[in-house]
């Protein structure tokens, strides 16, 4: 744990909503977390306190993620950050010519919205090189997670796989 | 009286004859004293008794210088002579005279008769024939029966050069031989006057175009000696003509392959011509032009109604046409009252087959919305992801939330959910709004009122973002048939864009001008903000599908729907920015084509135009 506790995220996004997500995640995987609203409101942060790892969004009003990038890779320093990319634009005409570019240099990594908490915190930790803690799960909740496995699954494919299971 | 003998009747005739015959007769000496005179004499010359001749004939008091009468004294022989004299009131006359010597028995002339004639009328008529000949103002000749030039007038020696006794066609025409199509011929033939049409060479070597009447100059007989040939030069006129009908081909050739439809009309308002373009649009099979009434029935009704004789030009951009065949043909349509000197000489109309291109731009309009399908699955997939993001951040939250009995956190993720919520209910709305494909709803509407009600709706919550909304109307804008909702739908859009380019202003002092006014003929809204501005690359795809700089903010259909309303209306919108400065958006609406549509409207709803009673 220790790894996240030292690590510090700047998430950035226009949405109010999207911010409050991510940054939410990221605490619950232990990472500390700062947001920031637009391209110049992260750049100040970055300028002041570097963070570990930027997520960024690409469209954004004012200074687009895409600006806020070339910005950073113009600084010796901060070119080095690890960013990720979280958008909804990757693959369609407004975001494919910044993402291009911003792939080509650079450390990064990009998810496509919507995301999946799990994911884009894996992918966090990815770039960060933090290997994945050992799920440490209550017993409780380990057994309401069989229970709904088993409340939903296939009949046959139960008895296929009590079949398999038992030494012949 | 009886006659008895031979002397007694001669002596009767003599004096019979003396005063009879219709000359004038006077009988003088050697000394030139008049003797005897008749009656016809004492009345032309006057008074004679016991004077001389000259004194009588010509009013002097000497002998004339060549005194005819000495001559016949001196060798007996009969001589005529043409004179001047002085009649009895003293007014010059001319006269023959006929001098005959009266011989005695030794065959001495002792006394002459002489017998004059007047001569005076004969003498005035010759000078106004030759003055005439001479100053016609026309070529007048005339030849004998060989073809001779006998005489030729000023005018003729000033086009032909001298004719010097030679062949009229050799002088007029240059040639060596008769020419085929001789009038003078003819005369001579039947002694009837012949009119034709002749080209001849002028002295400068240029052609000369002339019509010339040849006539029969009488001398008694059967035969005619003499023709006298009349020619008037129309090589002016030919000239002339020929120009015309130069100019009228060019101006027929251009008439008839104009590709647009023109007719020209009597000022009674019947058809004088229609090239075949218009015949074509009017579907106009009958050979006769089109007459003022059948017209009446064909083109645009303004036409009918304007004031004529003003040389205005009518324009009717978008006017319409019912043909012959009764199809009704969408038309520009322009006219003209064609004057000359003040009068009307009637009136051109112009029209053009718009049919080509509304289908053409039926068709683009297909194809821009057949793109706009592509776009749209694109852009809904990507304003679709936003949601998903949204809905999937409140999940989290909600159910992390609930797992730790977080009740904050689970409040906050319901929050989440509500937005992304009525965010989807907000883009279904857009999305439907903008996929309508409907007719606007025009009516009479005041846009200042318009524009005003939606400021004073928006001026409090854009205060709170600290924007100022301000607005302003120019004095007279009149109303006009708008569609209210489409309209108010736009102009909220525009604001709302503004104020959040105004709020993204560096330093504050944001400021949203929203304007009505006239411009020519467009009633023009105009929303002004002195906020981020726009760069060229987002300048140039405001306009597209789901384009949002908003990020989540927007769903990208805001100005696309504007375009719509704004398209419907027949009308434009403009786009000025200069980042950092602020934006200006133009909403251009021509009042005619608000009429035009208006009326469309009114037609589509009574399809037969005419209210059944």
């Amino acid at each position: 744990m220790s790894d996240e506790t030292q690590r510090r995220i700047l998430v950035v996004d226009d949405e109010a909503d999207v911010r409050e997500y991510l940054s939410t995640a990221l605490e619950d995987a232990g990472f500390a977390v700062q947001t920031a609203a637009d391209g110049l409101e992260a750049l100040q942060i970055v300028t002041q306190n570097p963070p570990d790892l930027i997520s960024l969004d690409l469209v954004m009003p004012r200074h687009s993620g895409a600006k806020f990038y070339r910005d950073l890779q113009k600084d010796k320093q901060f070119s080095k950050i690890p960013v990720l990319i979280v958008t909804g634009h990757a693959r369609d005409d407004m975001g494919r010519a910044d993402f291009d570019e911003m792939t080509m240099s650079g450390p990064g990594i990009y998810l496509e919205k919507p995301v999946h908490p799990d994911s884009y915190v894996a992918a966090v930790r990815q770039l960060l090189g933090i290997e994945a803690p050992q799920p440490q799960q209550h017993p409780d909740d380990l057994r309401k997670e069989l229970e709904k496995a088993l409340s939903g699954a296939d009949r046959q494919a139960l008895q296929r796989a009590l079949d398999a299971l038992r030494p012949k | 009286m009886l006659i008895t003998s031979q002397p007694e009747l001669e002596r009767v005739l003599g004096r019979t004859l003396f005063e009879q015959v219709p000359f004038n007769v006077a009988i003088i000496d050697r000394d030139f004293r008049v003797l005897a005179a008749n009656a016809h004499f004492e009345e032309y010359f006057g008074d004679w008794q016991n004077r001389h001749c000259y004194e009588v004939y010509k009013g002097s008091c000497q002998r004339c210088a060549r005194c005819q009468a000495e001559l016949t004294f001196v060798d007996g022989r009969v001589r005529v002579s043409d004179e001047t004299g002085v009649d009895r009131h003293g007014r010059t006359c001319h006269y023959v005279v006929h001098l005959a010597p009266l011989r005695d028995d030794d065959g001495e002339v002792k006394y002459i008769i002489e017998m004059t004639t007047d001569l005076t009328e004969t003498r005035s008529w010759q000078r106004e024939y030759d003055l005439f000949f001479e100053r016609v103002p026309c070529l007048a000749f005339v030849i004998d029966r060989n073809f001779h030039i006998v005489r030729a007038n000023e005018k003729f020696r000033e086009t032909f050069g001298e004719p010097e006794g030679r062949f009229c066609f050799e002088v007029c025409k240059r040639r060596k031989s008769r020419c085929r199509d001789c009038g003078a011929a003819l005369t001579f033939a039947d002694g009837a006057e012949h009119v034709s049409n002749q080209v001849g060479v002028h002295r400068d070597g240029s052609p000369a175009y002339y019509v010339a009447t040849s006539t029969p100059l009488g001398r008694g007989g059967e035969s005619v000696a003499h023709v006298i040939e009349m020619a008037v030069d129309v090589t002016q006129v030919y000239r002339l003509q020929a120009e015309l009908r130069r100019t009228h081909d060019f101006y027929e050739s251009l008439i008839r392959n104009s590709p647009a439809a023109i007719l020209a009309l009597e000022p009674s308002g019947d058809t004088r011509i229609i090239n075949p373009t218009a015949r074509a649009l009017l579907e106009w099979k009958s050979e006769q032009p089109p007459n003022d009434a059948q017209l009446r029935e064909m083109l645009p009704r303004a036409f009918f109604e304007v004031e004529r004789g003003r040389g205005e030009l009518l324009e009717l951009p978008e006017g319409s046409l019912r043909s012959a065949e009764g199809h009704d043909i969408p038309i520009g349509f322009s006219a003209i009252d064609l004057m000359s000197h003040g009068r009307q000489l009637g009136r051109g109309v112009f029209m053009q087959d718009l049919r080509e291109i509304k289908k053409l731009e039926q068709e683009k309009l297909e194809v821009e919305r057949l793109a706009a399908v592509g776009q749209t699955v694109a852009g809904l997939a990507h304003t679709i992801k936003n949601l998903l993001m949204g809905l999937e951040g409140g999940m989290y939250m909600v159910d992390t939330g609930l797992r730790r009995g977080d009740a904050t956190r689970i409040a906050n993720g319901w929050g989440v959910l509500q937005r992304n919520f009525e965010k989807t209910t907000a883009l279904v709305k857009d999305f439907l709004n903008f996929a309508k494909g409907r007719l606007p709803e025009l009516q009479p509407t005041d846009p200042v009122a318009l524009a005003r009600a939606i400021v004073n709706l928006y001026i409090e919550a854009a205060r709170r973002q600290g924007v100022e909304l301000v607005f302003e109307a120019a004095p007279n804008v009149s109303p006009a048939p708008l569609d209210p909702g489409g309209i108010e739908a736009c102009l909220t859009n525009l604001l709302s864009n503004a104020i959040d380019a105004a709020t993204l202003r560096e330093n504050g002092g944001g400021t949203v001008v929203l304007r009505t006014k006239d411009e020519g003929d467009e009633l023009v809204f105009e929303v002004v903000d002195n906020g981020c501005g726009m760069d060229w690359d987002v300048k140039g795809r405001v306009f597209t599908t789901f384009f949002t700089t908003k990020g989540g903010k927007g769903t990208g259909l805001g100005l696309l729907t504007t375009r719509k309303i704004v398209l419907e209306h027949g009308g434009c919108i403009e786009v000025e920015s200069t980042p950092g400065q602020g934006s200006t958006f133009r909403v251009r609406l021509p009042r005619k084509r608000l009429q035009a549509i208006a009326e469309k409207i009114a037609g589509a709803a009574s399809p037969e135009g005419v209210a059944q009673s």
